[in-house]
């Protein structure tokens, strides 16, 4: 250990090492398990894309264009007929019970309908409650559906001579050509896993914090002899007791960073400086949340308790599923309070979009301005709270 | 019987005299009843900030962006000359998508060949691209539709000849439940089992970890008595709060009961033999706190099971939560009947049944004597 640290805070951060190597079971959840839960969930978003979902097929036509206009539908890479039904409410069960997403219905007469240019219309009903897939589902077929007007259909209705030839050209007039800015495979893995991992340690930075700080102050003389411990100063001792955490943390986000990077192949398109201030910040922001929260709550229960419900449903506040900018004024600024907020906005930024660095610079402030204030207010706590005053105060 | 009944009233006290216990079975469920659903209480995403490059500057140019700007999911912010303002808005977060319009768009248009368009949406929020590119293909197809119908019928073509060829079938697509594709309505019933269970067995966690089983009737009493309280929060949970936010619902509360019972049992279960091995409270509340998100990502909602690679999948399945939380979306958001959910309903049982007798083994393993 260098001699150039403060003798305080030496101490403690000897201290603390001699605790962590006493328990072995602590030790495991707070090192090894978020490097494991990491794994786990980059295995569960291996496939990147829902590929395949299952949907049922209600054919009242059975035609040569019928039975290709759902050939087309199996086709799209999205979506796969498992089964065929012969009744709306066949498929309406299958749909309840989850064997599908949806059902796509061609009604009777269609081909017949469609030659005699009276315009059949193709149903596909979607499970609307399972909003990611069923969009999926929707977007898919309807696509679908369109390549098989614009192609299979049109072609029909010309060679049936119930349109001239000539009618054909330009089938659509406005192409739209889409490109989506950044992640150009919209890929779920950069996407989803990528903002899904730092959620989780998040979760686990704070309440470490929260769990080793609190077993030291829940008595009533804790922090006064945690505080001595540090030589007098409330910011040594609580450097001391979080940099092994701290270290260890950081060296998990970066694990975390070299699934994405690496073994993903995520793009990263901007500052590799950055990246890593940010990730620091982060770390010490949740570090400094969870602490402020033992030093609240002054028991180990109710330190995890309120660092679950800070940090539990953070994933929702920080806007990676539903937007922030469509937020209500209380769950905007709740978000704002929370360190995974500017973390994911600043790594969508860098590592996504590739973003100017000095656009990514007030982002950069609103992180680094939690981690000080969090920060500054548990150093604020200790000394109070080991202050002689507060022993009399309490009971 | 009467002792029982005692016993159970004995552990309810405990309860809520233990200030943890107290704050994580009660006070935390209602904080998340209040919290949790807040960044989703607009349900669905309006007015999504674009700017515009209108390199054409016609009027179908101008037709084109007006009709987009009044669509429900996009609202034109900015209106600028050329590509790098537009970038640096968006790396600056005022606009979320581009919209480009090139040269000769109008002239194109009325010669009959493709005038495209082009639309940068953003791909690091799905919700804001799908927003998006819905949009501008609908413009694209509404005011395309009417510009080769018009010149259809210009060319002498009947107008049943042109609209057949315009398009020559119709496409519907017809959400079925949560027809408005609220956010809330997704993700909040799903949400609430999930911290239910984590909840369940923060709670049997702090109660009895390291602490001596107390002996006699209590030893069945004390997790009835537990089943029994979050049967109230199921229905607290799955029936009240939904219609307190005004997400709809179509369950029968009866099959809902029928599911939570089992799925309850297996939870408590689970909680009994999870404090055989981690036998501190912290270390418990630590282990469980941390669980919640991934548990909610394999549980079928927001990722469908059929994409989770195969060991993966039977694994998570361990989990009462796994295959409980889509059943009580079937239930109350699908209107599901018990024999639509058997499976699900199965596996609880086969769970409360594993669970029960691990508890109870290692207990027995861990206190010699006491068995």
């Amino acid at each position: 250990m260098s001699q150039s640290l403060p003798a305080g805070l030496r101490r403690v951060l000897r201290r603390e090492l001699r605790q962590i190597r006493s328990r072995p079971k602590l030790m495991f959840m707070l090192l090894p398990f978020p490097v494991l839960l990491m794994g786990l969930l980059a295995l569960i978003f291996a496939p990147g894309l829902p590929r395949n979902l299952p949907i049922a097929v209600l054919d009242l036509d059975n035609t040569t264009l019928s039975r290709q206009a759902i050939r087309m539908v199996d086709a799209t890479p999205d979506l796969q007929v498992a089964m065929r039904v012969t009744d709306l409410a066949q498929g309406r069960d299958a749909l309840v019970r989850g064997q599908v997403y949806g059902v796509v219905m061609i009604p009777e007469h269609m081909q017949r309908d469609l030659l005699s240019g009276r315009r059949p219309e193709l149903v596909t009903l979607y499970n609307n409650q399972l909003l990611t897939i069923g969009g999926i589902v929707s977007r898919s077929t309807q696509a679908a559906f369109a390549n098989f007007g614009a192609g299979a259909a049109a072609i029909a209705l010309v060679s049936n001579g119930t349109v001239p030839e000539a009618a054909r050209k330009a089938i659509r007039p406005i192409p739209v050509q889409q490109t989506p800015l950044f992640n150009p495979a919209l890929d779920y893995v950069h996407f989803l896993l990528a903002a899904l991992m730092p959620a989780v340690l998040q979760i686990f930075i704070s309440a470490s914090a929260a769990l080793v700080l609190a077993r030291d102050v829940q008595h009533v003389n804790g922090p006064g002899r945690l505080r001595t411990l540090g030589g007098g100063s409330a910011i040594r001792t609580l450097v001391g007791k979080l940099l092994p955490y701290a270290c260890a943390y950081l060296v998990t986000m970066l694990v975390a960073d070299a699934i994405m990077f690496g073994a993903y192949g995520s793009p990263f398109n901007g500052s590799l400086l950055l990246h890593l201030t940010y990730t620091v910040l982060f770390v010490l922001a949740g570090l400094s949340l969870g602490a402020l929260f033992a030093l609240i709550a002054k028991d180990t229960i109710g330190a995890l308790g309120m660092t679950g419900v800070m940090t539990g449903p953070a994933f929702g506040f920080a806007g990676i599923s539903f937007p922030r900018l469509t937020m209500n004024t209380f769950a905007w600024a709740w978000g704002g309070l929370i360190p995974l907020t500017p973390y994911l906005q600043l790594r969508t930024d860098q590592a996504l979009r590739g973003t100017p660095v000095e656009l990514s610079m007030p982002t950069l402030g609103w992180l680094a301005l939690q981690a000080l204030i969090y920060g500054a207010l548990a150093v604020l706590l200790l000394r109070r709270s080991a202050s002689p005053t507060s022993h009399e105060a309490r009971p | 019987m009467i002792r029982f009944l005692a016993a159970m009233a004995d552990a309810l006290t405990r309860l809520f005299a233990d200030k943890g216990a107290r704050m994580t079975m009660i006070v935390s469920i209602l904080i998340y009843a209040c919290l949790y659903p807040q960044p989703y209480a607009g349900e669905v995403v309006r007015d999504i900030p674009i700017a515009v490059i209108d390199q054409d500057g016609s009027t179908a140019s101008r037709a084109f962006l007006r009709r987009l700007d009044s669509s429900d999911s996009v609202a034109i912010a900015a209106v600028v000359d050329a590509m790098p303002q537009a970038e640096r808005m968006y790396f600056a977060r005022d606009v979320f998508g581009i919209v480009l319009i090139p040269d000769n768009f109008e002239r194109d248009l009325l010669a009959g060949d493709p005038a495209p368009i082009a639309a940068f949406g953003d791909g690091s929020y799905f919700v804001l691209y799908g927003g998006l590119t819905t949009a501008v293909n609908s413009v694209a197809q509404e005011l395309g539709g009417q510009v080769r119908f018009a010149r259809l019928t210009a060319t002498g073509a009947d107008q049943a000849t042109a609209a057949a060829l315009v398009s020559p079938i119709s496409i519907a697509s017809v959400p079925l439940f949560n027809p408005t594709g609220g956010y809330a309505s997704y993700l909040v019933p799903a949400a609430f089992v999930l911290i239910l269970q984590q909840t369940l067995l923060m709670g049997i966690g702090i109660m009895h970890a390291g602490r001596p089983t107390r002996p006699g009737v209590a030893r069945l009493a004390t997790p009835t008595a537990y089943v029994l309280l979050y049967l109230m929060w199921i229905g607290a949970t799955q029936i009240l709060l939904p219609r307190i936010y005004g997400l709809p619902t179509l369950g029968d509360p009866l099959t809902l009961f029928a599911l939570s019972l089992p799925f309850l049992i297996a939870v408590t279960a689970m909680g009994f033999a999870l404090i055989q091995v981690i036998n501190t409270r912290e270390g418990v509340v630590f282990f469980l706190v941390v669980q919640g998100m991934p548990l909610f990502f394999v549980s079928g909602v927001a990722w469908p099971l059929e994409s989770i690679a195969e060991p993966m999948r039977t694994l998570m399945l361990l989990f009462p939560s796994t295959s409980a939380v889509l059943a009580f979306i079937q239930i109350d958001q699908m209107g599901a009947d018990l024999h639509q959910i058997l499976p699900a309903l199965r596996l609880q049982g086969i769970l409360a049944v594993i669970y029960g007798a691990l508890a109870i083994v290692l207990h027995r393993w861990r206190h010699p004597r006491a068995g």
